[in-house]
């Protein structure tokens, strides 16, 4: 598929494809069908439920890799081995993932890299990105082209985006990290040009290295547009002798994005840090080339700095932003950091210290690699231990997309939709704060009746757009109480089908149900 | 000791502050006219409210005379004004200013959303956050979970199945923890509302709201601030200001449905006032002269009410230094009187209304970061 929604408009494709302008309604369904419209997936031909009155290990690995399980994820899983599944989605690429990017590609022009761009590539002499990172040159001139579009249309699109995503693909725990990062290097759109430029980082950074390593994940957020704009670098600056750098990017890279809080930095540290990245900054909207990001020798600190103990000799220019986050990866603190953020998505709100140390120094060990770190936490006997089993309270968006999932729901993920997430608190970026949405159950356990009230939107089809068929859904499965197991995960208490007979409600009362809240 | 104490169990009387914006610049020289300045009259021939039809306020100002139902808060020292109000940005964008104002300068998020952000985890109960209307605005981004509504129907347990409510109830309350505690909360606040709904509303003694949008949203609010469901806080607004054009009919209505609107809400919360503050905002002001088409075009400083408990009304705070035209400011070589510059930044005027909510001196860091606090003194005795 080598057209474009960006050189057809949707209605346009769709009436060409269907052979000109005398084309019906049903005609353009059929094209946009063609190109990819989001479909409820077909279920596989193995739908056994759990059978167990506990979450199993087979369960548990879904559960918590997984915004949810769909109906008969639990017999593959099963049937292949959890820890088949485990080294199977820890290697994304390898995952046939063409039904769920179809579908992003036909619905969201906005979001595709843009395979030629209206102004020139810069000069790779003269883009710094390109002689410091040669992975990632031409970026200014892959962002401008979102200046294009209403920033309404950007947010709209990217929240979709995530959501339809987090329903349809089958790399469920590269979506998951993707949450994960956005969550870490946490971007509110809402802030002047990051309205249109955080659709880059998403693409550019959160979602180029959610599996990666997390020197390449660091350095893309470093020298991202929309972060030079959110965290205000592209004003850190030392042109003249009274100015003093801008410290916000500085401290929040420090407590946040690497070290944490209690990583043994001073305020020093912060300064030096800072001093380290003045002169980088980004195009405003009202320049050419906007977006576009740069390095300016003149507002460059070009002194000595110490960071941490370790020297940076005066002169290195643009390199000293490289080797202030060299400093910070391989900090020991930066291990233990993520280890205990990633333990905590993982395993529990209280993450046992074991594994932490455990997930801290397989980081290390690899240099920093994504995927050796999970694999080490998903070894851990902390990971694996039935006490912690069904215990993690799920955030609000886990548990609409484990809701889609469970029902298996087609959703166009439009605006119906989007608006109980926001009322659960819970859409994607809509976070002010750098340290991102919490994690923690106590942040989340207030926003029941808006839980209880989108159950039973979903079950009644009442949201517009998002469709399930429950009873059909109930009789492929084989009866109520394989509905019951499919949704929980396990096989439903006496209460639970006490309470699911008399009410009548169904699937909704199973949604709403306490047991479903957990993963 | 309030049923509230009960339900957040910290023993801690709960708050709430209500945002009321007028959107497209309220002329603030309209709504509290310095009737005794010269130079009002003289910049506004026409427009200008003379001091005979104003309610006077005192030795400087007077209210406009739609607003004559405020005069009984400001006698009983419930209503306080800050004059000359307003952002430091010179945008005269509508949408700009409100943005600004809203996000509290070019940060993300809005000042209340963050403000929110900055309470305790128990604060944040389903109904802690309400902005009545159709969509969240920008002031309340960034609030841990903030609910859109236009009625109070919205606040139950949806759902066809007759039984759905009950049985739910049943499952958890074999949940023990926290879980369990929350779900009971919610519950109990449900029953309150149920209950509410079942009887027609009755609005304490003298509240006469108007039957205007605005008048419905307040009158929803006091229902929710007398049902203690945990309201902390809550926004509104009234739009329709941007008055270029024969603006005194336009002025007379939207300050008639202010008042009525906010004198109602006063009396039907009746001792709840104290617990409760009500600040009333716009995004810039008008020019101090008038236009040849008996309207006014977008300026800077406008006026800024605060209605609540603990407030030292009766009185207009802050910096005023009257309408002589060399400290006024100017746009360009323009002649005349220009605009009404802004001596007392809005972030200075919430900062006081803040803390009497509760904010300390970390949390007004992070409600209005990059931002030099000056919290305007005398507001709170």
């Amino acid at each position: 598929m080598t057209l474009t929604r960006r050189h057809f408009v949707a209605g346009g494709a769709a009436a060409v494809l269907a052979g000109g302008s005398g084309c019906t309604k049903a005609d353009v369904a059929a094209a946009k069908r063609w190109f990819g419209k989001p479909a409820a997936p077909a279920l596989p031909k193995t739908l056994t439920p759990p059978a167990a009155a506990e979450i199993d290990w087979p369960m548990h690995v879904l559960n918590r890799l997984t915004f949810g399980a769909r109906p008969g994820d639990h017999a593959r899983v099963t049937a292949m081995g959890a820890e088949a599944f485990i080294a199977e989605q820890l290697a994304p690429a390898r995952i046939d993932d063409d039904a769920c990017a179809r579908v992003i590609r036909h619905e969201f022009e906005s979001l595709a890299d843009p395979e030629s761009t209206l102004f020139p590539r810069q000069d790779d002499a003269k883009d710094p990105l390109a002689q410091l990172f040669p992975a990632m040159k031409d970026k200014g001139a892959r962002v401008g082209h979102l200046y294009e579009y209403k920033e309404k249309v950007l947010l709209e699109d990217l929240t979709r985006a995530t959501l339809l995503r987090a329903v349809l693909s089958e790399r469920q725990l590269f979506e998951v990290m993707v949450q994960f990062w956005s969550d870490h290097f946490n971007i509110d759109p809402s802030k002047a040009d990051a309205k249109w430029l955080k659709a880059a980082d998403d693409r550019d950074v959160i979602r180029a290295h959610a599996l990666g390593r997390f020197r390449d994940l660091l350095r893309a957020s470093a020298v991202s547009p929309a972060m030079l704009w959110y965290l205000d670098g592209r004003v850190n600056r030392k042109g003249k002798p009274e100015d003093r750098p801008n410290e916000n990017y500085a401290r929040e890279l420090l407590e946040l994005h690497t070290l944490g809080v209690h990583g043994g930095y001073t305020q020093q540290d912060v300064i030096e840090t800072a001093r380290c990245l003045t002169g980088w900054t980004v195009r405003d909207r009202k320049k050419f080339f906007r977006g576009r990001v740069e390095f300016q020798p003149r507002q460059h600190d070009d002194g000595p700095k110490r960071v941490l103990g370790t020297e940076i000799p005066a002169g290195l220019g643009a390199r000293d932003l490289d080797r202030v986050l060299e400093i910070l990866t391989a900090h020991p603190a930066t291990a233990r950091h993520l280890a205990e953020k990633l333990c905590r998505r993982f395993i529990a709100d209280e993450p046992p210290a074991a594994a932490v140390a455990a997930t801290a120094s397989a980081f290390a060990q690899s240099g920093g690699s994504i995927p050796a770190t999970l694999r080490a936490l998903f070894a851990t006997p902390e990971f694996k231990a039935p006490e912690y089993r069904g215990t993690k309270f799920k955030r609000p968006f886990h548990f609409v997309v484990s809701a889609l999932r469970a029902a298996n729901a087609e959703t166009d993920a439009g605006k119906p939709v989007i608006d109980h997430l926001l009322r659960l608190g819970h859409a994607p970026f809509r976070y002010a704060t750098p340290d991102g949405y919490p994690e923690t159950a106590t942040h989340w356990r207030n926003g029941l009746l808006w839980r209880w009230n989108f159950a039973a939107a979903l079950a009644e089809n009442r949201i517009k757009g998002t469709r399930v068929e429950p009873a059909e859904l109930q009789r492929r499965l084989g009866g109520e109480a394989a509905l019951m197991a499919t949704v929980l995960g396990r096989t439903p208490t006496a209460a639970e089908r006490a309470a699911f007979a008399e009410s009548e409600a169904g699937l909704a009362l199973l949604v709403a149900s306490p047991g479903f809240q957990y993963a | 000791m309030t049923t509230q104490a009960v339900i957040t169990g910290n023993g801690d009387e709960r708050r709430t502050l209500v945002t009321v914006f007028l959107r497209g610049a309220a002329d603030g020289l309209a709504l509290v006219p310095p009737t005794a300045d010269d130079h009002y009259h003289r910049a506004r021939p026409r427009l200008g409210i003379k001091p005979g039809a104003a309610v006077k306020l005192d030795e400087r100002f007077g209210l406009h005379p739609r607003l004559a139902p405020l005069a009984g808060a400001w006698a009983e020292g419930q209503l306080a004004i800050v004059h000359a109000c307003g952002t430091e940005d010179q945008t005269r964008s509508h949408f700009e200013a409100q943005d600004l104002m809203e996000h509290g300068g070019v940060v993300a998020g809005g000042w209340l959303g963050r403000w929110l952000q900055t309470r305790p985890p128990e604060r944040r109960g389903a109904l802690a956050c309400v902005a009545v209307g159709k969509a969240l605005p920008e002031c309340l981004l960034g609030a841990p979970a903030a609910t859109v509504m236009q009625s109070l129907d919205e606040f139950a347990i949806g759902g066809k199945a007759p039984r759905f409510g009950s049985q739910l109830e049943r499952l958890y309350a074999m949940e023990r923890g926290e879980l369990g505690a929350a779900a009971r909360d919610t519950f109990a606040a449900l029953a309150r509302i149920e209950a509410m709904r079942t009887t027609a509303y009755r609005a304490a003694d003298g509240a006469a709201y108007g039957r205007d949008e605005f008048s419905a949203g307040l009158a929803q609010l006091a229902r929710l601030i007398k049902a203690d469901v945990g309201l902390e806080a809550a926004s509104i607004d009234l739009g329709g200001w941007d008055s270029h054009i024969a603006q005194e009919g336009q002025v007379e209505t939207l300050a008639g449905r202010l008042a009525a609107g906010l004198d109602a809400f006063r009396r039907d919360l009746g001792p709840r006032l104290a617990t409760t503050t009500i600040v009333v905002m716009t995004e810039f002001g008008r020019t101090v002269e008038e236009n040849s088409a008996f309207g006014t075009d977008h300026g800077r400083g406008s006026a800024l009410f605060v209605l609540g408990g603990g407030v030292r009304g009766g009185r207009v705070h802050g910096a005023w230094h009257g309408l002589a035209p060399e400290g006024l400011e100017r746009r360009g070589v323009l002649e005349g009187y220009g605009d009404l510059p802004v001596w007392n930044n809005y972030r200075d005027v919430l900062a006081p209304v803040l803390a009497r909510h509760g904010a300390d001196a970390a949390a007004l860091a992070k409600v209005f970061p990059e931002w030099e606090l000056k919290p305007l003194a005398g507001m709170y005795g």
